[in-house]
């Protein structure tokens, strides 16, 4: 994988956006509950990495609908946009596993110490 | 529904700092969402929800400006600073030639062409003074960032749109000063007359090639608001022929003198001389030129500011380009304040560092383009909201 590893934002944006479009306050109140509160983007860090996806080809606009007098405007991901998520968590998950096996290997050594 | 409208019109001053193409499309959308995430009762941005914003508004400029989404905007003041930057620095040359040559005699062409209006002699006087390379050299170097050729050339240059001709020329002038200066040990941090007009050649070079699509010559002048402002700022300064020096030492000039003044060039012996070492604050007079050069800084950020108000797109970044060298040299001049002075070695690196820097990047621009395929850049991808 040639790809550089999403950033933690980027990450949970594109995760956000991985279950159906929603619109900016809906991914950023997402955001913040898939990563149990530790997360909170802000409207203007959020526009600014939806611009960058958006740019990469990652999220396009779905569509827009006026919602008590404001402009509600949907973000979908894009093939490629999930092509990218999946590389990110299969990469994610190697990682992971990795790090489980050696802890396990520690933990068997350590506990085997006399 | 006055807390709300105080926060959304706060929100939306600060949603005035991101590009006008994104605002267009994101503005109402964006303050919905901010609108959304309010806590009841607010009633204006908090700290962290303005620095986010200014902080995303600067991201996003710059996204665009990589992206090339700013790149018209971008072509068309580089084609702009192209022209107007030579054209201003021959009126500068011109302005110190009719000012202190008509105060002091306008000597010799030798003189004219190494710049020592006002000193009748000063070229023959180096070689009895000097040794003959001694001599020789300090008139070349003179003649590069003093005299008036070098800028006359470009000027024509430039305005004719001959661009690799007027770019090699504006590389040529600082290639040359510093290889001799290096070589012969002068020392440059606040040489003679000579960083500020180092880096605007340097700059115009970079200016140049950076822009080959561009209109060209005299075709790319806009005489929108901001050249406008511009010219007329300098024809203000050259017209009271004391630049901005009857701020702090001399009183006031009311409009109706300078324009008495300006009209009446036979009067040019009896005024303040020195126009151009007083715009750039690179005279010997200390703490006066330091008062001074601060008072040309404030008019010229007043100029700005005034200017970014009123002008384009196009004209904020010709501005923004046209203050690169009245910054470097700002810069270098402030550390030639410093006491006990700098060494010559750190010096002369912290002058010529920057100009090879600028003139590295003209050198990439120039070998590194490459033949546009077509008329448009493909493959840029949709940005939100183009649908």
């Amino acid at each position: 994988m040639s790809e550089r590893p999403l950033q933690e934002p980027t990450f949970l944006l594109l995760t956000a956006l991985a279950e159906g479009p929603q619109h900016g306050y809906g991914i950023m109140t997402d955001v913040e509950r898939i990563s149990g509160g530790r997360v909170k983007l802000r409207a203007g860090t959020l526009y600014a990495a939806l611009d960058r996806v958006a740019a990469e080809g990652l999220v396009e606009a779905d569509r827009e609908e006026v919602v008590d007098g404001r402009l509600r405007r949907y973000y979908r991901l894009t093939p490629l946009g999930g092509d990218r998520l999946a590389a990110e968590v299969e990469r994610l998950r190697q990682n992971a596993a990795v790090a489980a096996k050696r802890l396990r290997l520690r933990h068997r050594a350590v506990g085997g110490l006399p | 529904m006055t807390t709300a409208g105080g926060l959304e019109g706060g929100y939306r001053r600060l949603l005035r700092w991101y590009p006008r193409s994104y605002r267009v499309r994101h503005e109402e959308e964006i303050l919905g969402v901010l609108m959304a995430a309010a806590q009841p009762g607010q009633r204006r941005p908090s700290a962290r929800e303005s620095l986010d914003l200014l902080w995303s508004a600067l991201k996003i400029r710059l996204q665009m400006t990589l992206r090339g989404a700013d790149s018209q905007h971008w072509a068309a003041a580089l084609a702009l600073v192209g022209v107007l930057l030579p054209l201003l620095m021959l009126l500068l040359k011109l302005t110190e030639f009719l000012d202190r040559g008509a105060q002091y005699g306008f000597g010799s062409p030798a003189d004219v062409l190494v710049g020592a209006y006002g000193e009748p002699g000063a070229y023959a006087g180096s070689f009895q003074a000097n040794p003959y390379p001694v001599a020789l050299t300090g008139n070349v170097t003179d003649a590069l960032t003093a005299g008036p050729l070098p800028a006359l050339i470009l000027a024509v240059l430039a305005c004719l749109g001959w661009r690799r001709a007027a770019a090699a020329c504006a590389a040529f002038v600082p290639l040359a000063y510093l290889g001799i200066s290096l070589a012969n040990g002068y020392t440059l941090l606040a040489g003679p007359r000579g960083d500020v007009t180092l880096y605007a050649y340097g700059l115009e070079a970079l200016v140049l090639l950076a822009a080959p699509d561009a209109p060209r010559g005299w075709r790319a002048l806009r005489w929108r608001p901001g050249a406008l402002l511009a010219a007329a700022t300098v024809a203000a300064g050259v017209g009271m022929n004391g630049g901005f020096w009857p701020l702090f030492h001399a009183a006031p000039t009311d409009p109706a003198t300078a324009l008495r003044r300006a009209a009446n060039l036979g009067r040019l012996a009896g005024l303040p001389h020195g126009f151009i070492e007083r715009l750039f604050g690179i005279g010997a007079g200390g703490w006066r030129d330091w008062l001074l050069y601060q008072g040309t800084l404030v008019a010229v950020i007043v100029v700005a500011l005034v200017t970014v108000l009123v002008s384009s797109p196009v004209d904020r970044r010709a501005l923004a380009l046209l203050a690169v060298p009245f910054a470097l040299g700002a810069v270098i001049y402030l550390c030639s304040l410093i006491s006990p002075p700098l060494p010559a070695p750190a010096g002369n690196t912290l002058t010529a560092v920057p100009l090879l820097l600028i003139l590295l990047a003209a050198l990439a621009l120039s070998l590194g383009r490459r033949p546009r395929a077509g008329p448009d850049v493909p493959g840029r991808p949709a940005a939100p909201g183009d649908t």
